[in-house]
């Protein structure tokens, strides 16, 4: 037996092993089907990016706060630099791919008579329903792409300004308490 | 070929990848915003002339370990989290009532939870397509976004912590030594220095 075929096998078998640790289920309630399907049809990055920031704004500085590896005053900064990444970064990459995908859905319309062609600038060749579920992905895709190019600029000019700035401000306002 | 063609092929590549899997895109440009926002947040704390030289030990090594971890793990964690989901829903061990029916009513119920076995990929397919894929894309979406919030909120903070205060220990030390170099040339402080060279008579000192 060849090498290849080898780890072809095991990496099959992991497969296999992982798969049956996880019992067969169906869901038979209509209302749960149908709040899956919502989640992928609905959720783009956009909404990833503000679950994923309201999330750590539970988790991080409860972690940070409990570093005891470090000292207190090291600590009490690391806080407050990491309070005021998640606020400045989940509010402009919120928005920012939010705008961007909205963008994309005004120039990425079907052409036909009366559609400017700039308007068709993001078609992709061959497109004739722009109502199924796999367009509204594609356009969800390429407005998170261009959201990011976008991102390259306003992570420098918006996002590390903003983050100095909360954090200048939260140490103060906890020196001030002191 | 020109550039026109180029960004028409670009448009298509994405149809076409992400078009259907929605959960794919979210691991995808996930990784490739905490590349970018990475770079800006450690250039931010570099720059920023209120932290001070002892703090930015501990958070310039805390954002580039939080940047590597961050990337590692997402991608790791996130996308394993995805694949898991997407085979169960792919061979049918995560299913709807209509996916069940559809499976049982043409022999497929043998094949189910099986690794090879791949409901996209059944002659039939088409028969439960609209039923399925946007049910696979709602697991795809959830596990992405579970994957992402344990990778990126719990096991990065863990790691970087981790990683910053061994760096912060190891920077610390290396400003201590430099200090004492600076103030004691010969290994002794400048107090022990001046004591010792006042003691000394022929040195010139008065000893009072």
């Amino acid at each position: 037996m060849s090498i290849r075929t080898s780890v072809v096998n095991s990496y099959h078998n992991f497969q296999q092993r992982v798969l049956n640790m996880f019992p067969n289920s169906e869901y038979s309630n209509p209302n749960s089907v149908k709040h899956i399907k919502k989640v992928g049809e609905k959720i783009s990055s956009a909404e990833q990016r503000l679950i994923l920031g309201a999330s750590a704004l539970i988790s991080q500085p409860f972690i940070d706060f409990h570093n005891r590896d470090v000292d207190e005053e090291t600590r009490k900064v690391s806080v407050c630099r990491t309070i005021a990444k998640i606020i400045a970064g989940t509010t402009t990459g919120f928005l920012i791919r939010k705008g961007c995908i909205k963008a994309i859905k005004e120039f990425s319309q079907i052409p036909a008579k009366g559609v400017p062609k700039y308007k068709t600038i993001f078609t992709p060749k061959n497109i004739n329903d722009a109502k199924s579920d796999a367009y509204a992905q594609y356009r969800n895709a390429m407005g998170t792409v261009v959201a990011l190019v976008v991102m390259m600029i306003t992570n420098f000019a918006i996002d590390a300004p903003l983050t100095k700035f909360l954090t200048n401000l939260l140490v103060k306002k906890q020196e001030d308490k002191k | 070929m020109s550039l026109g063609s180029l960004f028409s092929n670009f448009k298509s590549t994405m149809y076409k990848n992400y078009g259907e899997h929605p959960g794919k895109m979210l691991v995808h440009t996930g990784v490739l915003g905490w590349i970018l926002s990475s770079l800006a947040q450690v250039s931010a704390v570099f720059f920023n002339d209120k932290i001070s030289a002892k703090e930015k030990s501990f958070l310039i090594p805390q954002e580039i370990a939080d940047a590597g971890f961050n990337i590692v793990s997402f991608y790791l964690i996130t996308s394993s989290f995805k694949q898991i989901a997407s085979k169960l829903v792919s061979t049918g061990k995560l299913t709807t009532k209509p996916i069940k029916s559809f499976l049982t009513k043409n022999g497929y119920n043998k094949n189910i939870g099986k690794v090879d076995f791949n409901i996209e990929k059944l002659s039939d397919f088409k028969d439960i397509k609209s039923e399925y894929r946007p049910f696979k894309n709602g697991v795809d979406v959830i596990a992405s976004i579970i994957g992402s919030i344990i990778s990126c909120n719990i096991v990065t903070p863990l790691l970087r912590n981790n990683y910053a205060s061994k760096q912060q220990k190891k920077a610390l030390a290396k400003m201590n030594y430099q200090q004492k170099q600076l103030q004691a040339p010969r290994g002794i402080s400048i107090n022990d220095y001046q004591k010792m060279s006042a003691m000394k008579y022929s040195n010139g000192s008065l000893k009072v």
